[in-house]
């Protein structure tokens, strides 16, 4: 057996060690190579900027834990800056194995501010319906979450000033890892009710988010955990995602010389072997 | 900073099931599959408590008692219906239930849906391929990392016709036809490449998420989890994989 025949055969357990210790390596000693701002990112962070004090935000929180290495940072990151600008912040999720994680996002996001549940902020929970809660909260807010998720009745809350429905939206993220999430935030929200709208989203599905970005359906695009160490970066609170970013690009420097070395003696093995047919022949 | 007792517990028990899970990667194995019915049993049962929690309790039961909203009985009751899919007789019923949620949900989709995915991605691809200066001369934007240039609205436009020809079955792609069919290809593969790349970067983020954990976990704080269970874990590997060389599986 030949080189090249014995390293396409290669244990694929060797290959998973590889790429383990091209990520555990930069966790524990990180270089600190530079983050270059994209303006996708830049779109979602210009606009919470610009937003005056008091303005209402909304944030969906449309993932489970499956997705927290992703998402997580990024909607720390969003509401760091959210609660920086005061802005009122109407946090809720579209998925109903994301209640627990999303609560936990917004109470210690919350309590880091100093902001008070119900004057400042507030967290809707999970109603049932998927996109129909969207076309429901358009109509009317207190009809889809009668009760916050600690079950105090959302009509007369401070936060909620003003808000009757989404119309009254100033501004909207909704930080997706599936079906239901921003696709259907633009399609029975931003399409219908005319409020501006930014998204974050998996690693996975960002990419077939760019023809909405592109078209001016979203005003901004927060992709992956790449996306979120940007955002980490223009808040100035460099946080996990910025720690991750060492090892992402060790690991994609890994695979790019994986794929080159496998094609690399692919190439070699059939040349040989077309040399040994013609030979027989 | 003193951490909690329920703090340490969901570090050892994120640790434990994080291993057992990655322990898949040298092969198949117990440790594996407790941890995967763990996590299919768990996720299972928070939805249905929340579920229960939400929609029979805060959404149906309390207003009817507490407020009594009655009318909330003809969606219940509709939803009643579906169940009768359990009793033979009686399945017929089913069929109201699930044409109402068919209607519904067509009649709220089907509008939005071409409006939102084909009206506006058609609208955003029919662009001026060249500008108008305001003196009233023709202007050519170059830039490819402006989306809205000129040049990448040819590209675009390219894309978008020569794979929509890929995919018309009914001419032979040949001669100019073939030529116009590749570059569709060509663009397909662009795109699957730029997916896969996304792909690779989203999996390679959860290693990292995880890995982090692993490593915050480690510390004396914690009672260093990860360092005791990686142990029981290898432990654990090594004895099965001598146990399963010297009892081999019966064939």
């Amino acid at each position: 057996m030949t080189f090249a025949e014995r390293m396409l055969r290669i244990d694929r357990r060797i290959i998973f060690l590889v790429i383990g210790l091209c990520t555990l390596v930069p966790l524990l000693f990180p270089v600190g190579l530079p983050i270059k701002i994209s303006s996708e990112v830049r779109g979602v962070y210009d606009y919470i900027e610009g937003l005056p004090e008091g303005s209402v935000f909304l944030l969906s929180l449309d993932f489970d834990p499956a997705s927290k290495p992703e998402l997580y940072p990024q909607a720390i990151a969003i509401l760091r800056h959210a609660f920086k600008k005061n802005l009122r912040v109407v946090a809720m999720t579209l998925w109903v194995s994301g209640t627990g994680l999303a609560d936990q996002i917004l109470t210690q996001t919350a309590k880091e501010a100093g902001k008070e549940n119900g004057k400042d902020y507030v967290f809707l929970g999970w109603s049932p319906g998927g996109s129909a809660v969207i076309l429901n909260m358009g109509q009317d807010l207190y009809n889809a979450f009668p009760a916050d998720y600690g079950g105090k009745a959302t009509k007369g809350l401070p936060v909620l000033a003003g808000v009757q429905n989404l119309r009254d939206v100033t501004y909207a993220v909704s930080l997706g890892a599936g079906n239901p999430g921003v696709e259907a935030w633009y399609v029975f929200g931003k399409d219908k009710y005319k409020f501006e709208l930014g998204d974050g989203c998996t690693g996975v599905i960002a990419p077939g988010l760019y023809p909405l970005l592109r078209s001016g359906q979203i005003n901004g695009l927060i992709g992956g955990l790449r996306g979120a160490a940007e955002y980490e970066t223009l808040i100035g609170q460099k946080g996990k995602a910025v720690a991750g970013m060492d090892a992402q690009s060790a690991t994609h420097l890994a695979i790019i010389v994986l794929v080159a070395i496998c094609n690399i003696f692919y190439f070699s093995l059939r040349r040989q072997q077309r040399r040994q047919d013609g030979m027989g022949s | 900073m003193e951490l909690s007792f329920g703090v340490i517990l969901g570090a050892w028990i994120a640790t434990g099931l994080t291993l057992f899970i990655l322990s898949f990667l040298y092969e198949d194995n117990p440790l594996f599959k407790l941890a995967e019915h763990l996590y299919v049993g768990v996720s299972l049962g928070y939805t249905i408590v929340k579920t229960y929690d939400t929609v029979i309790m805060t959404l149906i039961v309390r207003p009817i008692l507490e407020k009594g909203e009655w009318s909330l009985l003809i969606p219940v009751g509709i939803g009643m219906l579906m169940l009768t899919r359990y009793v033979p007789k009686a399945a017929w019923l089913s069929r109201y239930a699930f044409a109402f949620i068919v209607g519904v949900g067509a009649g709220l989709a089907i509008p939005r849906t071409i409006s939102s995915f084909i009206l506006k991605q058609i609208e955003d691809t029919v662009r001026p391929l060249l500008g108008i200066a305001p003196g009233g001369g023709v202007t050519f934007d170059y830039s490819l990392l402006n989306p809205a240039s000129h040049l990448n609205g040819i590209i675009i436009l390219i894309g978008v016709v020569s794979v929509l020809f890929y995919f018309f079955f009914s001419v032979e792609h040949s001669g100019p036809g073939k030529a116009v069919a590749r570059a569709g290809i060509l663009f397909l593969m662009i795109s699957f490449g730029a997916a896969f790349g996304y792909t690779v970067m989203a999996r390679m983020s959860l290693l990292i998420g995880r890995l982090t954990d692993l490593i915050e976990f480690s510390d004396a704080s914690y009672g260093r989890p990860t360092l005791w269970l990686v142990l029981l874990t290898v432990a654990t590997l090594i004895v099965l994989s001598r146990r399963a060389s010297t009892h081999p599986p019966n064939q």
